[in-house]
């Protein structure tokens, strides 16, 4: 398989050092239980969150930017490109969740309708980037350029992941970067963007295999092992 | 659990815990399924790099300020539409009944504004006969002429042949007041319901009425 230009070695990009959610797996999707203590507190803390939006009360509103303003910031920088557009997604979110909470009927929970917006705001903006680069006759590439950021431990390994995140259709980017970036669940992903659990485990499934795929040296011993 | 190559990507698109642990066995005596499983727990390390929660302290207090400005718009908005929203708030059973009593009362402000209309300009203008009224006149007039011809007819023979020259101007004025009458009933025939020019064919008669007279008295004389 062509590495597209992206490839380097796994080995020297990625770090040897065991992780523990290297693959997560959610244990609550595979065994019938009752609700947890902490879930049920999520889920109070969740319905306490949508009642002070709904009347209005500020503090409502920070309590949410402070447990989810920077998550939701990561994201929309991930699928944007860059801190400035992302702090304007955030912010346009947090507007829309104000003018629309009246709608919210809680048939989702209140954070991931609010995520459901914030992804839905950050495409609106990259259209609206691409139409406007349509009309200055720019590149009207659609991979985002992406900024500088924080120092990782491996930022050739992020430039590369970014470019072929880029290549990845917008379903498949989108579950990546909420499971394996900002760490949801299935359940919650399948509410974020509209689908059904399994479609959403599914098109990780895909996403990480593309991604594999543009990532991966060629092997040569590929042929011989199989 | 014993897992086979085969139920490898099974496992990765959907194993349980479980599954897992029977995978990496698997993996740690086959070099293939060992390369796969590292390769692929080595993208969810990967993603960490894209994980970036840097505190951005000027973006809460400018969302603040953006939510403070909407809120007041909402106010500003919502004092508008507040009879609105407040009829909301009932049950649907009020907002049929309060719908009901509304057409209630429409429907009698609109039959009390009927009936009450103001009723249509009465017509002062005089110069116009209705037709009631112009049957009167005309048969009013019809009559006159009749009683007028009558004189007339009694002052003919001196008219005729005039013995004095005060009878011949006599009979000239009134040559000139039935060539009037005569222009006058031509333009009431037009316009009947013209008030002025019978007013004005009811002097010319009078004229002549008190001419025909001056010319019996004169006789007598």
């Amino acid at each position: 398989m062509g590495t597209m230009g992206l490839a380097l070695p796994w080995r020297a990009r990625i770090s040897s050092t065991p992780r523990e959610r290297g693959t997560r797996v959610e244990p609550s999707e595979h065994f019938a239980a009752g609700a947890s203590p902490a879930a049920m507190e999520a889920q109070s803390e969740d319905a306490a969150l949508a009642a002070g939006c709904r009347s209005g009360d500020l503090r409502a509103f920070e309590r949410l930017y402070a447990r989810h303003g920077a998550r939701m910031k990561n994201l929309a920088r991930n699928v944007l490109g860059n801190p400035v557009d992302a702090e304007d997604a955030v912010q346009e979110t947090f507007l829309k969740v104000q003018r629309s909470i009246a709608s919210f009927r809680g048939q989702s929970s209140f954070v991931t309708w609010t995520y459901r917006i914030l992804i839905n705001t950050c495409y609106d903006a990259r259209r609206s980037r691409l139409r406007k680069r349509e009309v200055a006759n720019e590149d009207s590439a659609e991979t985002p350029r992406p900024e500088p950021r924080a120092p990782g431990a491996h930022p050739s390994l992020r430039m590369a992941l970014e470019r072929a995140l880029a290549k990845l259709t917008r379903h498949q980017r989108d579950v990546f970067l909420l499971y394996e970036v900002e760490g949801f669940r299935h359940a919650e992903i399948a509410g974020m963007l509209e689908m059904t659990k399994t479609a959403s485990k599914n098109t990780l499934f895909q996403a990480k295999k593309n991604l594999r795929q543009m990532l991966e040296p060629p092997r040569s011993s590929d042929a011989e092992t199989r | 659990m014993n897992v086979t190559c085969s139920d490898r990507e099974r496992i990765f698109e959907d194993g349980t815990p479980v599954e897992w642990v029977a995978l990496e066995a698997h993996a740690a005596s086959c070099p293939l399924c060992g390369e796969e499983v590292r390769a692929w727990k080595a993208l969810s390390v990967a993603a960490e790099e894209l994980r970036d929660y840097s505190d951005s302290p000027s973006l809460w207090p400018r969302i603040e300020r953006a939510l403070a400005e909407e809120a007041k718009r909402k106010a500003q908005r919502g004092q508008r539409w507040n009879w609105v929203s407040r009829l909301t708030r009932f049950s649907p059973g009020w907002q049929t009944a309060l719908a009901g009593a509304f057409a209630v009362v429409l429907a009698i402000s609109g039959g009390w504004i009927y009936i009450h209309r103001p009723v249509a300009p009465v017509d002062n203008d005089k110069s116009l006969l209705r037709s009631s009224a112009l049957k009167e006149v005309e048969s009013a007039e019809t009559a006159y002429e009749r009683a007028i011809d009558k004189l007339a007819a009694q002052a003919r023979p001196q008219l005729e042949n005039p013995a004095t020259q005060l009878l011949a101007n006599y009979h000239e004025k009134l040559l000139v007041l039935d060539s009037a009458i005569a222009d006058l009933r031509a333009q009431a025939g037009l316009n009947p319901s013209n008030a002025q020019l019978r007013y004005q064919l009811l002097a010319v008669y009078r004229e002549k009425q008190r001419t025909l007279e001056e010319v019996l008295e004169a006789r007598q004389r």
